[in-house]
This record gives structure tokens, sequence and C-alpha cells, in this order.
């Protein structure tokens, strides 16, 4: 058995956000003890009160950079950190803060506020838009066990793993009727599982907040999905989170851009 | 009825650093010697093991220890993943894992009485070097018996100094790529030295090893020879989980990887059409 | 065959939550139930929730015997450690003839060519007792089968000494049996009777690969990789390992989960090669692996048409279809 002798530096920072994802740190309870013998949280607002500055060995960052403060500062981590891990899906994707698009925003500032609110927000953009991100915890809000899987991962010192399998797996262990076979649209074929499925289960469709899984048949879903949805709905499932992957830019949109023309 | 997929510990005895990613590892049972076959031999040389370190998993490994020794087994190991770079993290007194040994081997009887050439270039030298181990140990009971080992520089030839060792019982043609200043042998392809070798291809078996060079070794040097398919063997890398014939990953056409190769007759593996 | 009037073991339906019940105190008892609006194995509760003369379960009965994770052992500094299964007996109630089938071809799996430990320990504390509205000809396996005669009647099959102990016990009674008709199994005809001869169906599936069979193209583009068809087979069998090393880094453990072909990853290497590099092959290796490879190893097919692949792809891949239209190509195109 290997361990490491000194405890890993771990720096835990927040963007725009709810919160949530560091709500579900929290309520590890036992497990976060533990994880706290392992590690040394040099500065985490939520969870203390003295906090510093220092370098990294490991620092996981929550929510969506939107303000100039915000892009600096992770810029700034990422310089001191060894391993900057995005937590969430606000931060690995844009999550809650991006599903609006900057057209809607602007005309909803304009609406709310009037033209001469100056919004403090420049883009609600994920954070490997700005700075290289070690590993990306995907989830909205993350799941307890994936972060236990992920933190021991990096206190063994092994490079974290993505899921290999789709959200269907634990949705067929849950015993959900599927929805596209109901035809009703879904995204889990093509999202990395963990998250135990919740929201089918729950009876909400996937959304992909886990983030789109290696190799996904992307193209083979959306055949299925045409059948059963307009373009506009697709696109509104796969905007909700997924708007800034490259499998959106490089296979949804030429889809349907193809499909209309 | 055992779990068979419970390790047994081994204790790490030594550790040599062959290249900045190629480490040889030499291990002991934490308790007794390795068990012999019938044949006397503690694994068949093509065989490998299930290595690995606790809560990191394992990877098949060919062995590389000659086959009468029972009070340890070296492997050589390249860090590519998960487990290889937890097995390069070992010191010397720390615990790993052994499953095996696995697969099936070479058929080595068969050998026996007949002419040997043993192709070979990189990481591929490891199930070769318990078949020469073996080899030399009855050395007079085989014909003319060759290793073409070829390597980038001479600092990427693997173990030296057991080539050494074995360069006094057989025929040892090195070459490499990109020559040092003190590098006094061949220069240039595996192929270029087929004209150094003598042997009865009619009598002749021969062994195929190392990933891409596979087709070049045939084409170039195993039919020119005129060593027919039959007799030429290839030892074959699948995905392994298991490593007992349970998980499906090894599998390549109707074979299991892990039982029934990975040593495979050269004009079967069209059957393995994955 | 049935011989004409004979006296045999009989329970009637009203009488089967009670003997659950009872049975209950010796074992566990899984049996097929309601959850929104699909059928589902899972612990039964409530006797009157049984749900008999359904047409498939999403995941069959296999989660019992090989379940979809399980630690193979822990390591913590002192030695290795497996883990001992020792809960409740399983009696698992209500399965098909084909799910019995499926399990008796699981058990000859998991027997070659070393028996699996975790499966055969749990395996070996468990008694299958199969429900079906077909007339049973050759039982497939299980310990006892109740064939259905009538709404109220069901004729008693034991098939092992722990089947013919349930059949001694009071809700049944002995009684003429008149020859009767079952319903048949409406599930995947074609398909059953495909599997009669598995020899053409390996040389079919066989054949279609290496003549570049354009279903294998069209196949490989409909398929999304989902994993569902192998979740839901009641023979698939395959698994990855997961290691870890816990929090407080004290244990380690090793863990098998089901994996799937059709996933990506399963036949890739360290360093990126992949032995099936695209979706194509990899749903090929599905067909493979139950029609060719199962074939060479067992002599027969590992498939019982129990119809959950066709049911629950989403995509909506036929497998009933498809291998019709390829036997019906091979033997067109070989006589
Ligand atoms: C019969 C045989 C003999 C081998 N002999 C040697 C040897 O002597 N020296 C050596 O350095 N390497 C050898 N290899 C390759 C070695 O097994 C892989 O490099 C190793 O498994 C990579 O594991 P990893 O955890 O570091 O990589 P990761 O990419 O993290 O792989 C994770 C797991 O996938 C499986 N896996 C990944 N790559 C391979 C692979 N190439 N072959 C089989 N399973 C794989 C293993 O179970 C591994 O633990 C051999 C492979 C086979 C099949
Ligand atoms: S409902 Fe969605 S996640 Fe569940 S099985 Fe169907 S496609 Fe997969
Ligand atoms: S079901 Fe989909 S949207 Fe819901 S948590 Fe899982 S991945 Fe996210
Ligand atoms: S269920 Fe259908 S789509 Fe999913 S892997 Fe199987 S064949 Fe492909
Ligand atoms: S019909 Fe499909 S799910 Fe059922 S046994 Fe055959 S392959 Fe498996
Ligand atoms: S057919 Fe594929 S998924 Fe099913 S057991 Fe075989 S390898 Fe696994
Ligand atoms: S490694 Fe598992 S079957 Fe060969």
């Amino acid at each position: 058995m290997q361990r490491e002798a000194k405890k890993l530096k771990v720096g835990i920072f927040d963007f725009t956000d709810c919160e949530g994802c560091q709500v579900k740190l929290v309520s590890l309870r036992e497990r976060l003890l533990a994880l706290l013998e392992r590690v040394e949280i040099v500065n985490w607002r939520l969870g203390q009160e003295k906090n510093r500055m220092d370098r990294f060995d490991l620092v996981l960052i929550e929510g969506c950079p939107i303000t100039q403060d915000e892009i600096d500062l992770l810029k700034l981590l990422r310089e001191r950190s060894t391993h900057l891990i995005g937590f969430g899906t606000c931060a690995t994707m844009g999550g809650i803060p991006a599903i609006m698009d900057q057209k809607e925003r602007a005309k909803w500032y304009n609406k709310i506020y009037g033209p001469q609110y100056k919004p403090r927000g420049i883009d609600s953009l994920p954070l490997t838009s700005y700075v290289k991100v070690d590993f990306l915890i995907h989830g909205c809000p993350v799941d307890e066990n994936e972060i236990v899987r992920v933190m021991e991962e990096l206190l063994s010192g092994k490079k974290p793993a993505y899921r290999g399998y789709s959200v269907c797996f634990q949705c067929k262990l849950a015993g959900n009727p599927c929805r596209l076979i109901n035809g009703k649209p879904c995204l889990g074929p093509v999202t990395q599982g963990g998250c135990g499925a919740i929201c089918v289960s729950g009876g909400s469709p996937c959304y992909g907040c886990f983030g789109i899984r290696d190799t996904a048949q992307i193209e083979g879903l959306l055949d299925i999905l045409k059948g059963m949805a307009d373009k506009e709905e697709i696109e509104r499932y796969f905007t909700m989170f997924l708007r800034y992957t490259k499998e959106y830019n490089e296979i949804v949109r030429p889809f349907m851009e193809r499909e209309n023309g | 009825m055992k779990n068979l997929y419970a390790p047994i510990r081994a204790r790490v005895t030594r550790i040599e650093e062959l290249s900045e990613n190629v480490r040889l590892f030499r291990f002991k049972k934490d308790r007794g010697r390795f068990a012999k076959n019938h044949g006397g031999l503690t694994f068949i040389p093509g065989q490998f093991v299930m290595a690995g370190v606790w809560g990191y998993g394992e990877s098949p490994i060919g062995i590389l220890s000659s086959p009468y020794e029972d009070s340890f087994m070296e492997i050589l190991v390249r860090k590519v993943g998960v487990v290889t770079n937890a097995l390069h993290r070992l010191n010397v007194g720390d615990e790993m894992t052994i499953r095996g040994p696995y697969g099936n081997g070479f058929p080595i009887s068969s050998f026996e009485g007949k002419d040997v050439v043993m192709v070979s270039g990189g990481c591929g030298i490891p199930p070769i070097a318990a078949l020469i181990e073996y080899i030399i140990q009855k050395r007079e009971r085989f014909g003319r018996v060759y290793l073409l080992y070829g390597a980038a520089t001479p600092e990427d030839i693997l173990a030296r100094k057991r080539l050494d060792t074995w360069g006094r019982h057989i025929n040892i043609l090195l070459t490499v790529d990109h020559p040092s200043p003190e590098w006094k042998g061949h220069v240039g392809l595996v192929s270029e030295m087929v004209k150094d070798i003598e042997i009865n291809p009619l009598n002749a078996v021969a062994t195929m090893c190392g990933p891409g060079p596979m087709m070049t070794a045939l084409e170039r040097i195993l039919r020119p020879l005129g060593i027919s398919d039959r007799r030429i063997y290839v030892s074959l890398e699948r995905k392994m989980q298991c490593g007992i014939g349970k998980c499906q990953h090894c599998v390549t056409g109707d074979s299991y990887v892990c039982i029934d190769g990975p040593v495979y007759n050269f004009d079967e593996i069209d059957k393995n059409w994955d | 065959m049935i011989k004409n009037y004979k006296m045999e073991p009989v329970i009637e339906r009203n009488s089967i939550p009670s003997l659950l019940k009872i049975l209950s105190s010796d074992y566990s008892i899984i049996a097929p139930q309601e959850r929104n609006g699909e059928v589902v194995f899972d612990d039964l509760k409530d006797p009157e929730c049984l749900v008999l003369g359904y047409k498939v379960t999403i995941l069959p009965p296999k989660k019992y015997l090989f379940p979809p994770e399980e630690i193979l052992f822990t390591y913590s500094g002192k030695g290795v450690r497996t883990p001992s299964i020792t809960s409740k007996k399983l009696l698992i109630f209500g399965l098909s003839l084909r799910d019995l089938e499926a399990i008796t071809q699981l058990d000859e799996i998991m027997s070659t060519p070393h028996p699996d430990y975790f499966y055969w320990k749990r395996r070996s504390r468990s008694i299958l007792v199969g429900v079906t509205d077909e007339s049973v000809h050759a039982p497939p396996g299980g310990d006892l089968i109740l064939e259905r005669m009538d709404d109220e009647l069901y004729r008693a099959i034991p098939l092992t000494q722990a089947g013919k102990k349930i059949v001694k016990g009071r809700f049944f009674k002995k009684q003429d049996i008149l020859p009767h008709k079952g319903e048949g199994n409406q599930v995947m005809e074609e398909l059953r009777k495909l599997l009669l001869d598995p020899e053409t169906l390996a040389e079919a599936v066989k054949w279609s690969r290496a003549e570049g069979h354009p279903v294998w193209e069209e196949l490989g583009k409909r398929c999304i990789g989902c994993g569902i068809c192998t979740y839901v087979c009641p023979i698939c069998h395959c698994f990855s390992m997961e290691n870890s090393v816990s929090l407080d880094g004290s244990t380690c453990t090793r863990c098998r989960k089901w994996d799937a072909c059709t996933l990506p990853g399963f036949a890739r290497i360290a360093g990126g090669y992949d032995h099936h590099p695209s979706q194509k092959k990899r749903y090929y290796n599905w067909y493979y692996h139950k029609f060719v490879r199962g074939y060479k190893e067992y002599g027969k097919s590992q498939c019982v048409a129990c119809g959950r692949c066709q049911t629950y792809c989403p995509a909506r891949i036929d497998i009933e279809k498809e291998l019709l239209g390829i036997v019906k190509d091979y033997r067109e195109a070989c006589g």
C-alpha cells in the first residue's frame, strides 16, 4: 500500500453558482473528516475562517467564472496549483449560469434593470475556456460517491479516470422505464454515468450534467431524438448543460444545420 | 472453492532501472517458494503473471527469469498507466501482488532437437528471456539457436549483462538504429542480419515478439529463411482484467489470450480477427 | 411428457402468497413485482404484490447471483479478506422458463474453466422456482416449476430435493391432471427456432463479417453503445475490475463491475490502441460472443430469446429480425 507521506495542500474556491456542490462536499460527513485527516485545507471560504493564498497541491473550483475578478483569480489559482479540478457542472461546463445565451441575457438585463445597467458579468463560460484544467468532476450537483472516488484516486497518486459507462447503466439498475422507448427525449445514453440516474428516477429527463462520455455515439442518439422531438426541443436539451462542449459544437450543431438545410 | 481473484503477497527484493521507463523487478513469495509443475519448472516460458499493487490493480506481465528458479521471479515493467506507475513507485522490501502464472507458454518440448530463431525488439524480450534461460539449461537438446535483437540506441538494449551471459551459449545478433560512438556492433535493420544466420529451415522453429516489427520480422527474416508459418510462434497482447478466462476483455476471434494464448501459432493468427 | 391422468402435486393460485409467507422464514424471497408500470424482480415484502403471468422483467434475475458490483477482496496491511456471503438463503420465485434456462447456462459458464467463487457462493445458497403459463416438456432448470393449469390451479414439477421439500408442504395437494395445452410463449418465436440450430447461427454470424455484410455497417451507426442490451441480458456476464484505496489510506478494495462490450474501452489497452475501434466492431463482438464463441465453447448460443434486448434497446435494434436476415442471406449465399 502506498501513502502520500505529507498532507496535500488543498484550496476550495467558489465562483458564481448556487454553492450546492459544496453542500454535497459537507454532506460527506464522516468521509469528509477522513479526507481532512489526509489533507490540509489552506483556503475554503465556506468552511473555515483563516484562509491563505499559498501554493496548492490541489484546487477545487466550484462555479462559473463570470466577473473579471473571478477570471483573474482563476488564472492565479492555475499558476499556483499542481492539480486544478472543476467541481460541479457550473465549473466544468458553464452549468446553470450558462444556460441562458448572451443575446437573451442582454434583453433581460434591459427589461429588468433598464438600459443604463452595466452588468458585471462578462460571459458564463466553463473553467476550461480560460485555463487548463486537470480533471472535471461533473454533476449538478456533484455526486457524493463520485467526489470520494476522485479524491481516493488523487490521494493515492492515480490519475483520476472518467466513467466509461452511460447513465443508462444505473437507470436500468433502478428499474426505470426508458424514456426514449416511450417517445420522450433523454440524453442518458451519451452522458457519463455515476450520478445514479437520479433525474430519470425522479421523473425528469437526463440533460447530461455529468458530461459527455468517452466516445459517445451522439449522431445515433440524434437520429433517435429526431423521431420524437422538433429541432428546438433537441437544441434545448443539448444546450441545457452541453452548450460549451466540443461535441455540441462539432457534432450536434452541424447535424441540426444539416437537418434544416 | 477458491477465490481465484485474490492475489498472493510477494515482496520486491531487487529493482534495476533499465531505462527511464523500464524497470526490472525481482520478487519472492512472502512464504515459501514458487511451486514447480510436473516438468520441474516454476512456469512455462511465454507465460505471464498478473503483477499488481494493492489498491491499484494488476497487469499481465511476462516472466523474465529462469523457469528453473523457484526462489524468485523477475519481470520487466514499462511504465504506461495506473498499475505500471504504481509498480514503479515501489522500493525494495515493499509488497506487491501476484497471481499466476497464467497462459499457455511456448510449446517448449516441441522445440527440442530443432534450430531456434528468436526475433525481438524493445520490451518484447521478457517472454523470450525465459525461453533462452530454458534453452541454455538444456543446451545440448537444441540445435543452432539465434536471438535477433534490434533497439533504437545502445542504451535501449535491455538487460545487457544478461545478453553477455547468454552470448556464451547461443548466437546473439544485436543491432541499433542510432549508434553511440562506442558502439562496435551492427547498425541498421534486424532484417539485414539474416545473412548471418545458418539454420536448417525444415527443422527450425521461430518466435516473434515486440509490438510493431512483427510483420517486418516475418516478411524480411523468417520467410526468407524458409521457416513455415506453422512453426512460427507469436505472443499476442490484449486487454486483460481477470487472467482466468472469465471477464471477456482479452478475446480474439474464438479464443482467450489469457488462457489459450498469449502464444499463438502464426498460421492460426488470421483466425484472431480482432 | 405428462402421462394421462396421473396424480400430481398441485397448488391453488390463492395459496401461493401464503406459501411464500411461510417460506420467507427460511429464505429471502425475490419475486416479480410492478414498479412504475414495469415488472422487476425485487425483495418481496408483501406476497400479495407478486405478479405472475408477466411478459418480461427489465433486469433478469442474474443480478442476485452476479451482482452489478461486488467486492472481490479487501486488503488492510494485515492481509487479504474475501467478503463472506452469509445473508439468508435466496428463493427466487416466478422465473420464466427462459430465465431458468439462462441460469442453467450461467451455471455452466461460471464453472468453466474454474468455478467462480462469488457466483457459486450465491448460487449454492439459492432456490429457483419457475412459474409459467406454457406447458413444460423439458424443464430447463431450477428446483421447482409451477405450471399454470387454469386461473386457479398450478401443477408443481419438483426437480431437486429442495423442490421436493417445498412440494411436501401443506399448500400442495395431489390431484389428477388432465392433459392440457399451455399458452405457448409468444416472445421471439422465430429466434427461438433459430436457436435450435446454433451451428447455423454461428456459421451465419461468422460469414456475415467475413463477407462484409452491410448489416454491420448499419447497426454500427444505429447502436448508441448505451450498454442496455448487456445489462438486461440474462446471460451476458463480462466484467471489469475497479481498484481503490480508501480515503483514510487504510483499506484497498478490488471490486468487479458489470461491463459491456458495446462500451468504448472494453478492448482498449494502455497507450490508447483499441482492438475494437468502432461501434460497428464493438457491436459485432456482442453477436460474435453469443453466437460464435459461445457455440464453440458450450455447443449452444448464449441467448435464450427472452426478448429483453429487443424490448429495452433505445435504438430499437431487434436482434431477432437482424439474425433472421443474416441467416436468410447466409442460406441463400451458401446453400
Ligand atoms: C501476455 C502479456 C504480456 C505482457 N508482458 C509485458 C511485460 O513483460 N512488460 C511490460 O511492461 N508490459 C507487458 N504487457 C503489457 C502490460 O500488461 C500493460 O502495459 C499494462 O497492463 C498496462 O497497465 P497499466 O495499469 O499501467 O495501464 P492502464 O492503461 O492504466 O490500464 C489499466 C488496466 O487495463 C489493462 N491493460 C491495459 N493495457 C494492457 C495491455 N497492453 N495488455 C493487457 N492488459 C492491459 C490492465 O488490466 C491494466 O491494469 C503484457 C501484456 C500481455 C497481454
Ligand atoms: S431513460 Fe434515459 S438514461 Fe434511462 S435508460 Fe432510457 S435513455 Fe438511458
Ligand atoms: S440523470 Fe443526467 S442530468 Fe440528471 S444527474 Fe444524471 S447526468 Fe445529470
Ligand atoms: S441497447 Fe441498443 S443501442 Fe444500446 S448498446 Fe445495445 S444495441 Fe446498442
Ligand atoms: S434475447 Fe437478447 S437479452 Fe434475451 S437472452 Fe437473447 S441476447 Fe440476451
Ligand atoms: S456479448 Fe459482450 S456484453 Fe455480453 S457477455 Fe459477451 S462480451 Fe459481455
Ligand atoms: S483476461 Fe479475463 S477473460 Fe482473459
